[in-house]
């Protein structure tokens, strides 16, 4: 018995340049003080930002999701909390408060056990060689609010929905059983598993802020303005400009097939250097890697932005370049006519 | 009123399940995890019933803890609320059923009602109810006392399912009876 999903009526979405993007976590820590607290999600962040090369959150993630990469279904996994998640670390505050006047020594703080992996256990480690091709970039990641989403699909209680209004993907609790499948299947692992309430819990693209027309709290608070949200089908947006218009925007791992509606602009990169130190032409980021995450559109997308920031360096104008360095920061934010931003 | 009776179970047809993910997912389960299991059922003249399951389970799940991918060892009994509710969809629209779900890291047991596959609704058990559950050796007996179990008086046919954690099981995966099974 499959599941019949209706078509949204609109779509919200998402861009996110990544040749912005600091790794300053800030969008972590604003999605996780405002959404989610609880202990049982302790470990989980609806956003996070992994460095790329590297395992991603949770550690090898592509490896348990429930589509194969030709986007057939397979079996996923639900990772485990110690070795893929890494569990939030507790500390010695109190040993430490209590030893160190009283007694003149000095207990450091530390974890209480010796940690293992964590979601940012391998940050700025990339891959290559110093000097002459090492690198790396920074991945923000959140649930892609899926046209066809891998967990709704999943939920054997039909205890996911994708609203018909604006296309976020819902998990209700009062519903949800606790099973499961839908971490099992995402393969982008943006369901968690809370394990006090034992329900499903997810990114819900800030819906009562979207509501208002203002956007998520990991786009308002990226210092970087590196991120972009409005309706996919709004051609006088940042979303269409960007995605349809000038296609410098992707999807992550466009091969599930799942139709994900959170788009990169993929990272240029320093030239490799020969072993004089002389630039090569070749990016340092490797091509063939950043098609394993974007698609082979990657390509094209990123000859587009190196002829328009060639352009713009020459002095010539840029609609791209002016859009992605993001002058007017409330052009980066278009949630419709009723939006109440104030920047 | 009673009876003890060796039951063999079969796997849950994963191709039942609602959604996309699962029947395709896990459509190679063919073998029950569980086999089967010893049904005792002692019935009293006002009403109410002493059951207990007893199965082979290796590796005991007893509780989930702060994991994320652990699944807790479960039972249920389950009695059609309708003559004609039928036991592999947990009953239908219309043709509800009522069932007792025993969780080994709960303290009470659940109280369900469903009217097809993906519609249980769950809730706590009448206070006449309890389900106790203990592992030892390689295998559980669970215990269901119930002081009144209406459905159960009337219909007098049971459903069985066991769910074991060592093997990921939940929701549709699980062994069930092949049918109802008359009371006698």
């Amino acid at each position: 018995m499959q599941y019949e999903l209706k078509p949204s009526r609109k779509q919200v979405a998402m861009v996110l340049d990544l040749n912005k993007c600091l790794g300053c976590h800030t969008c972590t820590v604003a999605c996780k003080k405002l959404w989610n607290t609880d202990q049982g999600t302790d470990y989980a962040y609806w956003n996070n930002v992994e460095t790329m090369p590297g395992k991603g959150y949770p550690a090898q993630y592509t490896d348990s999701g429930g589509r194969t990469a030709s986007g057939e279904v397979k079996r996923g996994r639900v990772p485990n909390m110690d070795a893929e998640y890494g569990r939030a670390w507790t500390f010695n505050h109190a040993s430490v408060i209590a030893t160190d006047a009283a007694s003149g020594t000095k207990e450091w703080l530390r974890p209480n056990e010796k940690p293992k992996w964590g979601p940012n256990w391998d940050e700025d480690h990339g891959e290559g060689s110093y000097p002459r091709d090492n690198h790396y970039f920074y991945l923000p990641r959140l649930c892609n609010h899926c046209t066809h989403p891998a967990c709704l699909d999943a939920c054997p209680r039909g205890a996911i929905h994708k609203r018909e209004e604006d296309g976020i993907v819902l998990v209700d609790q009062d519903r949800c059983h606790g099973y499961r499948f839908c971490v099992e299947a995402c393969p982008y692992k943006k369901v968690y598993f809370d394990y006090q309430r034992q329900v499903a819990a997810k990114c819900i693209f800030c819906l009562p802020r979207v509501e208002e027309g203002v956007a998520p709290a990991c786009a308002r608070q990226c210092p970087g303005r590196l991120r972009y949200v409005g309706f996919r089908d709004d051609r006088e947006g940042p979303i269409w400009k960007l995605v349809d218009e000038w296609k410098v925007a992707l999807p992550l791992h466009p091969e599930y097939g799942l139709g994900p509606n959170v788009f990169y602009v993929p990272p240029l990169s320093p030239p490799k250097l020969d072993a004089a130190g002389r630039p090569l032409p070749e990016m340092r980021i490797p091509v063939d890697y950043l098609k394993s995450l974007f698609g082979p559109e990657v390509e094209q997308a990123m000859a587009t932005l190196t002829r328009e920031r060639e352009k713009r360096r020459r002095g010539e104008a840029s609609e791209l370049m002016d859009t992605l360095i993001a002058y007017v920061w409330e052009d980066n934010f278009r949630l419709g006519a009723n939006t109440r931003e104030v920047l | 009123m009673g009876f003890h009776r060796q039951i063999r179970l079969m796997v849950a047809p994963p191709a039942m399940q609602p959604g996309g993910y699962v029947m395709k997912a896990y459509a190679d389960r063919s073998e029950a995890a569980t086999p089967a299991v010893d049904l005792r059922v002692d019935g009293s003249e006002r009403g109410g019933f002493a059951i207990e399951l007893g199965w082979d389970c290796a590796r005991m799940q007893g509780a989930a803890g702060a994991q994320t991918d652990r699944f807790v060892d479960a039972c249920a009994l389950l009695c059609p609320l309708t003559p004609d509710a039928p036991w592999i969809t947990m009953g239908a629209p219309g043709q509800p059923v009522e069932a007792v779900y025993w969780r080994a890291d709960r303290e009470r047991p659940w109280r369900m009602r469903a009217e097809g596959l993906g519609t249980m609704q769950r809730g706590e058990a009448p206070p006449g109810w309890s389900a106790q559950g203990a592992w030892d050796a390689g295998r559980w007996r669970v215990r269901f006392v119930l002081d009144a179990w209406e459905a159960l008086a009337v219909q007098r046919r049971l459903g069985v399912a066991v769910w074991q954690g060592q093997h990921g099981e939940r929701a549709g995966l699980k062994s069930v009876s092949d049918t109802w099974l008359p009371l006698g």
